[in-house]
């Protein structure tokens, strides 16, 4: 099953009004080139997309905040996951693209014994699924969508073949913030300066 | 159960005075701050293969780094025994997640330690600690309990610092399997 | 810290629209968090690691709310890496109060050898992540400092610190 595939299937079922946030690697190109509109934080380094996307839904609890990690970046701060399940909040949705790989440098622990899923369960997140097809994906993400979470759902990928960048500009650092909290400013829910 | 060839290993609060208080002699090394305790003892493994090395952490300090569970599955050391003494306190100051949602033993799992498992009395605790110390690991054992009622005082240069690691360090070099790579 | 700087700091977090406290809980902050805790115009989050919590931080600053985060200088090593993107990537808006372990004044018995570390670590690892701040050890000027603080997070739109030493932490 490919990533971009997943991808292309989450983006009509992401309102305007959502907040995506992806961590680094093809999530963040994939995702930028599928997703025009909204708030979208790209390019998070390693461990950060998670609490970033959780403190998000601090801000705005009214719209879903979708995460869309990977699984190298989640083993950074598996505590991330302690964290979640502790605040608890109904707006979070968490998406892992699993594809046991850290970028083109080998494989990482979720092709020998780690089990992400496992690990969010025992964090204590209860509404948790992995899945390995696209009629499972989307099943999966229409149910996090539409219904109260926290919902984790760890994607079973192939590793991309090729290595694909965003848009300099628009997908990492200073520049995202810029598009990002422009989008933000413009939210109906925004309370902020 | 832990002979003077076995090395450990603690978290701070009341794990280091009372580990001393039961075992003052042998390569100890005490009082390692929150989430480094696991990650340590799992070095000291690869330094000391053929002896147990026994992991005495904490519920709190444990969570503050927990992806150290995913490298203790995977480098999968046989001598490992990691006990988290899970009584859900930040030391005085409230309780933690294992008070509510989080299960320290099924993180384990989930992170692909096979032999994890939660105690609750003692006569559990004692068989479970003696299986672990007889046979191969990696073993993870949450040890449910009560929050310690006081403080409890040890004797500070033998058990946090740089005096402690100077202790530690004479131990290790005094070790029959002691080994310095030139 | 004492009742006298802890109500200071409530009443000054605020006057200024922190309503979102995120600690993960240490002695010395402990007063200022659990007068936070109970506290029902703040909603306190307590997370399982530092960094956790800096990122979470960001994602609530830049998303609009006001937001403080209480630690130590334990807590700052532990979440430097969170706060070498928050900061000088990002540049998140968040107040961090953090208690300066270490410093002169510091009877809490910690052993020497662990003091000293902070004393020598918190003020160059705070200038290394380019976070400005500013050490405030005393009562009569601690509210300015909260304020100044405050705006000046809001203003440069970056992390600032008060690392709270001197009377007014122990």
């Amino acid at each position: 099953m490919k990533r971009y595939d997943c991808l292309k299937l989450l983006a009509p079922m992401v309102d305007k009004h959502m907040f995506t946030v992806t961590s680094l690697s093809s999530n963040t190109a994939f995702w930028s080139s599928l997703r025009l509109e909204g708030a979208n934080f790209l390019g998070c380094n390693m461990g950060l997309c998670i609490p970033f996307a959780l403190g998000l839904t601090a801000a705005f609890p009214d719209r879903k905040v979708i995460a869309l990690d990977s699984d190298g970046s989640l083993m950074v701060d598996t505590s991330s996951l302690i964290t979640v399940a502790d605040v608890n909040p109904l707006n979070f949705v968490a998406i892992i693209f699993d594809n046991g790989s850290y970028a083109r440098m080998g494989a990482t622990f979720t092709t020998r014994r780690a089990d992400l899923e496992k690990i969010a369960q025992g964090a204590g997140i209860d509404k948790t699924a992995t899945v390995r097809s696209e009629e499972a994906f989307s099943a999966s993400v229409k149910q996090a969508i539409d219904t109260a979470g926290p919902h984790f759902i760890v994607v079973k990928v192939e590793p991309d073949r090729e290595r694909v960048k965003g848009d300099p500009h628009r997908t990492y650092g200073r520049a995202m913030r810029e598009w990002f909290m422009d989008a933000v400013r413009h939210h109906p829910d925004y309370k902020g300066k | 159960m832990v002979d003077e060839h076995m090395l450990a290993v603690t978290s701070l609060s009341t794990n280091a005075p009372f580990w001393y208080n039961v075992r003052p002699e042998g390569p100890n090394f005490f009082a390692l701050n929150m989430g480094l305790c696991l990650p340590f003892a799992l070095g000291l493994t690869m330094a000391f293969p053929r002896r147990k090395v026994i992991s005495i952490d904490s519920d709190g300090s444990l969570m503050n780094d927990s992806s150290s569970l995913i490298t203790v599955a995977d480098v999968n050391p046989g001598n490992l025994v990691a006990f988290v003494f899970d009584n859900s306190s930040y030391a005085f100051m409230g309780s933690t997640f294992t008070a509510r949602r989080t299960d320290l033993g099924k993180m384990a799992q989930g992170a692909g330690i096979a032999k994890s498992g939660t105690v609750r009395t003692l006569e559990d605790f004692s068989a479970a600690a003696k299986q672990a110390m007889e046979s191969t690991g990696p073993h993870f054992i949450v040890a449910k309990v009560e929050p310690d009622a006081g403080r409890v005082a040890a004797d500070r240069s033998r058990t946090s610092g740089r005096p402690m690691r100077e202790w530690f360090m004479d131990a290790v070099r005094r070790h029959p399997d002691y080994q310095v790579r030139r | 810290m004492d009742q006298q700087s802890v109500q200071v700091i409530v009443e000054t977090l605020k006057e200024q629209g922190i309503d979102l406290v995120v600690t993960l809980p240490e002695e010395p902050t402990y007063a200022l968090t659990e007068a936070v805790r109970q506290d029902s115009f703040f909603t306190a989050v307590t997370v399982a690691g530092e960094g956790n919590g800096i990122a979470f931080c960001a994602g609530a600053a830049l998303g609009g709310r006001r937001v403080a985060f209480v630690t130590g200088v334990a807590g700052l090593l532990v979440s430097s890496w969170a706060l070498s993107q928050m900061g000088m990537v990002y540049g998140a808006p968040i107040l961090i109060l953090a208690s300066y372990r270490g410093d002169f004044g510091d009877h809490s018995g910690i052993p020497g050898s662990q003091l000293l570390m902070f004393k020598q670590v918190a003020e160059p690892l705070l200038a290394a992540l380019r976070v400005p701040y500013r050490v405030v050890n005393q009562k009569a000027t601690l509210k300015r400092m909260l304020q100044e603080g405050s705006f000046a997070c809001q203003d440069y739109s970056h992390p600032i610190a008060l690392l709270l030493s001197g009377e007014v932490l122990w």
